[in-house]
């Protein structure tokens, strides 16, 4: 193959170097996962303290947990090849590492704080069962399974969003917000879509206004109001199980009583689940949100599987699982194998910071960045989608305006590039100087975070909306429709996933950040959540970078894996979400 | 509106919607006669009488900023006290004594301000300035503590003089340079930040103000980044507050500090007699005479100056020395002085 054996013949070349180019830009496309993957280990270890988990203890959940999920997977895809590569991959990375460990231990020196069964665990297990789970959820009984799951877990997860969001928010202001604003507004626009023509078409925005005003008038005087979970069904669970009804009816094309059942079964599903919650000791407001949340998809998917043919027998894939952990538990309760002790834990999500780090919580700070974040989801997406409606479809190319457009845009991108502690210097003179909304409110918080990623969602919304194709463009106007009518009805829903893909890339941006909420003067460390948009918060990020410094070494390990592991997760739920999101427009344009 | 419902497929939904709704909302109005704003649960009026601080029913914001000396005690402090009144929402920031009176405290934007030095003058003109008055009360005291590396077994004892040479800003490069038997390798110097009361505390007590504060020096709030620093090289050496070695005393080693009466090493019986001088300090804390008008605010303080005595929460737990006797009672007059002068 190299050049020295050249031959007096035509065309023999190196090669050597192309190969050489290959493996090394191969390499350089590794370098930056291996290093962040071998932190996340670390972290991960730290924060469930897998350190002191007993190998009995790990390979007790091996097999009881793990292998019943790898086994279902296998045998939804019903691949006898895929079969065989995880049965090898599996076998051989357990061979495999036990030596590499034995050999690096023995020759070199030991490795801290990693035992080869924990090594195994991510370097093995957690990528085969990832890639086997991605192959079986595209199969009819992985997709069943899957999706039964991801409702119950993503339905849970809206759940104790809402509970949040009712412990932040006054629930009897929006008790009142809602009887005197959104649903008069529903009537109205209900009303002006069977008559489309009468004037009261414009009403429905100013209509829910003057509600809101008027509940916001009223919530001081008004002293006597329903309990809280009145307000919750009254609110939530009647309208949810109206649409319920309405569903059934529009879509499934089932008769009138039928669908008056569905919602009728609805609603006593999650106002009786509830009340039974509450007579077992738990808040029965609470089990109402998170049986909200979580029973209603999960039923009208079961129900939906049940009735098509396919893939039924995934619907066991969450009795499986449970089982797999209560197994697992007793077994290994019953020969009292030594198991880890988690700093990330449920306590540790809801109990307050403290100096104590097995007492130490992160739940103020957790409430803080989500808060924050659901506001700058809100602003930017507005804001994003609003420029860049205008750039792209508003503007003309010459003249003034052309000129100013473009004056625009090249400011945009250089604003991109603008450091995330300038925007705090800016949010600090500007809103909570100069406007007055408060030091490191929520409210400050958000619109400073807000502009910080403006730029990219701008950017990103652009490029989405540029990428519709013209002739659907010049389609809609050859059918005389305004550009108005053009953008509502035909661009923005066809630019609609890349602008959710963006807008959460840039929030992942956002959760993230700490030097703009230094600069705002948002608190190092809070003991309760924020009880409105005007109090001060703490977010996760801060409270993390707190801990870093904190005298105890538990703290710096533990604690803080235990809360970089929890804010990776809230960031990992975020992007999920976007990519259902996505994938649930792109399917339906 | 309900008898314009068309026939359409959407017609039945709505139909639907609106009847069940004015069905609910009927039961949900037949709901609230029976409830009064007292007894509704989950709302912010109930806890009023839930709280177990004596039914006393405070609630409100306490806005706490300043020196990242003083807040482990704070937060130690704070969090005691909201576990007693749960309305009362306690933040705290870690801004360094200077960064907190210039940003927050004399603008009129915290309650309190936790120092590790007493108050400048330039300070006192700007809190003047924008009408803020305050009280200076002793939260503690700290022995500023000096470290080196664990492997340095040269320099485990220093007359002040000789600290002074390091770190004044025509500073020593070489441990030669202040001592002749030292080794002739440069110094790798971890310090405080200059908007901390922790390097204003040790410029004036070491070198004094004239001879200034070396530039050659890694400067951080964050202790555990000079702690870092130190371990990473046999050469090096850094300063800050005592609770960190307290917590972490394998770690690095403390320098015994000679002030003409023999070395004497940084611990909580040496600060407390002050025989570890010139480096042991009080720390402190000042509350805004206007913000002490509000009774939770005045309660957060009074409940602060009886902790300071505390021995299981300010030494063991956090790492500083406790107030004596008399240093408690005299806060606690000037704090009753000037609530009353507030109210």
């Amino acid at each position: 193959m190299s050049i020295e054996r050249s031959e007096p013949t035509f065309g023999r070349v190196s090669r050597l170097k192309g190969t050489v180019f290959e493996y090394l830009s191969l390499g350089a496309s590794v370098t930056g996962i291996v290093a962040l993957g071998v932190l996340l280990i670390y972290v991960a270890i730290d924060a469930f303290d897998l350190v002191n988990a007993s190998p009995e203890w790990l390979l007790t959940y091996y097999v009881t947990l793990v292998l019943p999920l790898i086994g279902f997977c296998l045998y939804s895809a019903n691949d006898r090849s895929l079969i065989r590569r995880t049965a090898f991959a599996l076998g051989g990375g357990l061979v495999a590492m036990a030596l590499t460990f034995s050999v690096v231990e023995s020759f070199v020196r030991p490795i801290p704080r990693l035992t080869w069964q924990v090594a195994y665990l991510f370097v093995v297990v957690a990528p085969v069962t990832a890639y086997v789970v991605f192959v079986g959820s595209r199969e009819p009984i992985g997709r069943t399974g899957f999706g039964l799951v991801g409702r119950v877990l993503g339905g849970t997860a809206l759940g104790l969003s809402l509970i949040i969001l009712f412990t932040v928010f006054d629930e009897r202001l929006w008790f009142l917000a809602y009887t005197l604003g959104v649903l008069p507004a529903v009537g109205v626009l209900a009303y002006s879509r069977v008559n489309p023509s009468s004037p009261v078409s414009l009403l429905p925005v100013p209509v829910a206004l003057v509600g809101f005003v008027a509940a916001s008038v009223l919530r001081g005087p008004v002293d006597v109001y329903p309990t809280a979970w009145l307000i919750y069904v009254w609110t939530l669970v009647v309208p949810v199980s109206a649409i319920i009804a309405g569903l059934t009816a529009q879509r499934d094309g089932e008769t009138k009583q039928t669908a008056a059942i569905a919602g009728v079964a609805a609603f006593a599903l999650i106002g009786g689940g509830s009340l039974a919650a509450g007579s077992l000791g738990v808040s029965s407001e609470h089990a109402l949100l998170v049986l909200l949340g979580s029973g209603v998809p999960t039923v009208m998917f079961g129900r939906r599987v049940v009735a098509s043919d396919t893939g039924r027998v995934g619907l066991f894939l969450p009795v499986l699982l449970v089982g797999g952990a209560l197994a697992g538990a007793l077994i290994a309760e019953s020969f009292g194998f030594p198991a880890p002790d988690p700093w990330l834990d449920a306590s540790f999500v809801t109990s307050s910071p403290s100096r104590m780090p097995e007492r130490a919580g992160l739940y103020p700070a957790i409430v803080g960045s989500v808060l924050v974040i659901a506001f700058v989801a809100l602003l930017s997406f507005v804001l994003g989608v609003g420029s860049a409606v205008f750039l792209e479809e508003y503007t003309v190319e010459s003249g003034v305006v052309g000129a100013t457009t473009r004056l625009i845009q090249i400011n945009i991108a250089n604003l991109a590039a603008v450091p995330s502690v300038v925007y705090g210097l800016l949010g600090l003179g500007l809103f909570a100087n100069l406007l007055g909304l408060g030091f490191g409110s929520v409210v400050t918080a958000a619109l400073t975070l807000s502009l910080l990623i403006l730029p990219i969602t701008v950017i990103s919304a652009q490029e989405a909306i540029r990428s519709v194709p013209d002739h659907l463009r010049q389609g809609s106007y050859a059918m005389g429709a305004t550009r108005w009518q053009t953008t509502k009805n035909v661009v923005l829903p066809e630019a609609l996933p890349g602008i959710f893909t963006g807008t959460i890339l840039a929030l992942g941006r956002a959760i993230g950040e700490t030097a703009p909420l230094i600069m705002i003067g948002a608190a190092h460390t809070v003991f309760s959540p924020p009880n409105g948009i005007w109090s001060k918060i703490s977010a996760m990020p801060m409270q993390i970078f707190v801990w870093s410094d904190f005298p105890q070494a538990e703290f710096r390990y533990g604690v803080l894996a235990a809360g970089v592991v929890t804010l990776l997760i809230v960031l990992l739920g975020m992007n999920a979400t976007a990519i259902i999101l996505r994938n649930k427009y792109e399917s339906g344009v | 509106m309900t008898d314009d419902t068309s026939q359409s497929g959407i017609g039945v939904s709505r139909r639907r919607f609106i009847s069940a709704a004015g069905g609910a909302g009927a039961v949900a109005l037949a709901g609230c006669t029976e409830e009064e704003t007292g007894d509704g649960d989950g709302s912010g009026a109930e806890t009023d009488t839930g709280s177990n601080g004596g039914g006393s029913g405070l609630s409100g914001e306490i806005n706490i900023a300043g020196s990242s000396t003083v807040f482990p005690l704070m937060s130690a402090v704070a969090e005691e006290f909201e576990r007693e009144h749960d309305d009362v929402s306690i933040d705290i920031s870690s801004t360094g004594s200077g960064g907190g009176f210039e940003n927050h405290f004399c603008p009129g934007n915290t309650d309190f301000n936790n120092a590790s030095r007493p108050i400048k003058p330039e300070e006192e003109d700007h809190c003047a300035e924008n009408g803020v008055e305050y009280i200076e009360l002793v939260a503690a005291t700290d022995a500023l503590t000096v470290v080196i590396n664990n492997d340095n077994d040269f320099a485990t004892e220093m007359t002040v003089e000789e600290l002074a040479q390091i770190w004044e800003a025509d500073a020593a490069e070489t441990w030669n340079d202040v001592r002749d038997e030292w080794p002739d390798e440069p110094i790798d110097r971890y310090g405080a930040d200059e908007t901390s009361g922790t390097y204003d505390y040790f410029v004036e007590n070491v070198q004094g103000e004239d001879r200034g504060h070396t530039d050659d020096y890694q400067a951080t709030e964050q202790d555990n980044t000079i702690v870092q620093g130190v371990q990473g090289n046999e050469y090096a050496i850094g300063y800050f507050g005592f609770a960190y070695y307290y917590q972490n005393p394998d770690t690095v080693t403390a320098v015994a500090i000679d002030n003409g009466n023999g070395p004497v090493e940084p611990n909580l019986e040496t600060a407390a007699s002050g025989e570890y001088s010139p480096l042991s300090r009080q720390i402190y804390t000042y509350p805004s005479i206007s913000s002490l008008a509000e009774e939770h605010i005045a309660e957060f303080a009074r409940y602060f100056v009886d902790q300071t005595d505390n021995e299981q929460l300010v030494a063991e737990e956090v790492g500083y020395v406790p107030a004596t006797q008399d240093v408690k009672q005299e806060q606690e007059d000037k704090l009753e002085d000037a609530i009353s002068q507030a109210q």
